[in-house]
């Protein structure tokens, strides 16, 4: 019994160190000669999907984000400096091991999928929504998301891509903005999230999800 | 270091817990992914899985870098049977005891392999009849052992495997699993002392099993799986269960389980209904395997329902077994052949990851020549709080209407469903 117990336990062994699949279905974080795509293929479409489009609005929709936004948020969970609830519960340790060139690659991955917007919200809001980032709220002084975000909201350098985004990740970060300091890499839109109103940031995050640039 | 006081050990072991956490100590799968408990529990609630946790587990828990795979896990509880037998002491008087500890060897082992294997102290495993002591000892737990290798691409996402467990319906990922729910509570009162279906109880960490599975697109899972006697090649997965419990279960020869499910994914919403069955014929006396055997089919429908939405996490699960018993080989039944039907259904609902409540309702009977008569139905109301992501602390009370088949005088001697009912608190720690 004994003799057969130990002989499991080298096979598995056996299996464990010699039978493995080749790097291209690894989901070895720690492995720098895994590629980017492989590890958004088998780790990152856990949440995120397979083309970048996530299905629960917990997880942001990666497909067509800008590769300099991308490569900036991801160091900043890297070294945790981004401390949003969401970003340190779930990116701190899955990016922890990741070398430039794996970030690299994962931007340059996600940055070629083709985003797909949400369903059309609530008219009243996204006409409201609409105004916002076309002219944002002048009596305020808060400029309109296109200024930076570019005229569809598909972003632009380290400006992320917010059209087609989930309402309800945006209304979230526009409230961490808002509220904290937990994204110091967004220090920008403190100043701007500042004066919206829960109003201002359901309405344009109802416009935004639905939106698909032209 | 030494106290005395159950109350004090308890504040002690409290103490040493979050001790542990402030000090980042948390348990391996957490280590190894370096994510928060909530990535793969729904709300925090362990070890219900989101389906982030789901697919680690299919992917052969081998997501993340592999580090120390060792954590622990301990319970605290105090359990009141409202007319408790004075015979089972502390178990039911409402006594804060230490009930279980166990240690997990947990994580990646290879990029295609990894594991789970629990090994669990029992505090209050066994009873000197003459002076009713209890003792305590320890043994194997659940265990998961699996390779799995994912084909995936912008057109088909297949994750396919092996797993080698011991436990029926252990190495399922949704929680209507009888293995996993709803009294996952360790001390919990369950269903009391009914007769569950075979697939339910009885064959835990005493058999072995391999399967092979499949799910296809996050769409349909399908798993079969063989069972035998947990001895020879696969006794590490039994090791220490029979200790003070009679000999071990003997099955004869492969017994197969079955399983069908399909999922599906929407917004921040999720579901499974499923299938399943299982097989099995056992030898009712153990030590003379010269007698024909008992045989059990199971058949299973279950279902689940997620919603994950911080800070809401709402789940739903419902299980319904039908055995059929053939037990034509064992002398002793009454009733050759028999069934059991076993409901058993569970709601919660957690706020932020941090104060949660649910709800479970069960309602086991036999066929109406079952006997003796172990049918229960009745519910089972819970509050609970996370004071840090690998402590909960609990608030459980099971209410029952039914007793032995009856809803009155369930003894014959004039104790009535009431005198069942219990409250259990626990503290419950993982790191």
């Amino acid at each position: 019994m004994k003799t057969a117990t130990i002989a499991l336990i080298l096979a598995i062994a056996a299996i464990g160190t010699g039978c493995s699949t080749t790097n291209e279905r690894s989901r070895n974080l720690a492995d720098p000669s895994v590629s980017g795509k492989t590890l958004a293929l088998q780790v990152c479409s856990n949440c995120h999907g397979i083309d970048g489009n996530s299905v629960n609005p917990t997880f942001p929709k990666l497909a067509g984000q800008p590769v300099e936004y991308f490569l900036v948020e991801m160091k900043e969970f890297r070294n945790h400096h981004r401390a949003d609830p969401a970003g340190f519960e779930y990116m701190w340790g899955l990016s922890r091991s990741l070398t430039d060139r794996q970030l690299d690659e994962l931007a340059s991955y996600y940055a070629q999928q083709r985003p797909i917007e949400d369903q059309p919200a609530e008219p009243q809001r996204v006409s409201a929504g609409k105004i916002i980032f076309d002219q944002g709220v002048p009596v305020k002084n808060i400029p309109p998301c296109m200024a930076c975000h570019g005229a569809e909201g598909a972003g632009n350098g380290k400006f992320p891509r917010i059209a087609g985004q989930h309402a309800d990740y945006l209304v979230k970060q526009l409230t961490v903005f808002k509220r904290t300091d937990e994204r110091p890499e967004g220090a920008l839109m403190e100043t701007i999230a500042h004066d919206l109103t829960p109003d201002n940031i359901e309405d344009v995050s109802a416009f935004l999800s639905g939106h698909s640039p032209k | 270091m030494k106290v005395a006081h159950p109350l004090l050990r308890g504040l002690w072991f409290l103490s040493v817990l979050l001790a542990a956490g402030s000090a980042q100590a948390v348990p391996s799968y957490a280590r190894q992914t370096g994510q928060n408990c909530v990535a793969c529990h729904a709300g925090g609630q362990f070890p219900e899985l989101t389906p982030y946790g789901r697919m680690f587990k299919l992917t052969g828990y081998t997501i993340g870098q592999r580090t120390m795979p060792l954590s622990t896990m301990g319970v605290l509880n105090a359990n009141k049977v409202k007319l408790n037998d004075p015979a089972e002491g502390k178990l039911q008087d409402g006594s804060l005891i230490f009930n279980t500890a166990s240690l997990f060897i947990a994580g990646k082992i290879s990029d295609n392999i990894g594991g789970f294997a629990q090994i669990t102290y029992n505090n209050y495993d066994a009873q000197n009849s003459d002076s009713g002591k209890w003792t305590g000892h320890t043994g194997a737990d659940n265990m998961d052992f699996r390779y799995a290798d994912r084909l995936i691409d912008a057109k088909r996402d297949l994750i396919y495997g092996v797993t080698l467990h011991n436990n029926p319906t252990v190495q399922d990922v949704w929680m209507s699993a009888p293995a996993w729910g709803p009294a996952t509570v360790p001390g919990s009162t369950g269903t009391g002392a009914a007769l569950l279906p075979i697939l339910a109880d009885g064959l835990g960490q005493q058999v072995g099993g391999i399967g092979a599975y499949a799910y296809w697109n996050k769409t349909l899972y399908a798993e079969l799986t063989g069972y035998r006697t947990g001895n020879g090649i696969f006794s590490f997965m039994t090791q220490g269960v029979n200790n003070d419990h009679g000999p071990q279960t003997i099955l004869k020869g492969v017994n197969p389980y079955w399983r069908l499910a399909l999922t599906r994914e929407w917004g921040a919403h999720n579901a499974m209904i499923g299938l399943s069955g299982l097989d099995v014929k056992v030898y009712p006396d153990p030590t003379d395997l010269s007698t024909p055997t008992d045989h059990y089919r199971d058949v299973g429908l279950d279902a689940q329902y997620q919603y994950l939405l911080d800070p809401h996490t709402l789940t739903a699960q419902v299980s319904y077994i039908h055995e059929k018993q053939n037990l034509e080989a064992n002398l002793a039944a009454s009733n050759p052949a028999d069934t059991i039907d076993s409901l058993r259904a569970k709601i919660s609902y957690v706020y932020h990851a941090k104060y949660g409540a649910s709800l479970s309702y069960f309602d086991v009977h036999g066929s109406t020549n079952n006997n003796p008569d172990s049918a229960t139905r009745g519910w089972t109301p819970e509050i609970f709080w996370n004071p840090a992501q690998y402590v909960r602390v609990g608030l459980q009370y099971t209410q029952f209407n039914r007793v032995n088949g009856l809803s009155s005088d369930t003894d014959g001697a004039g104790r009535s469903t009431r005198d069942d009912n219990s409250l259990l608190l626990y503290v419950w720690g993982a790191f």
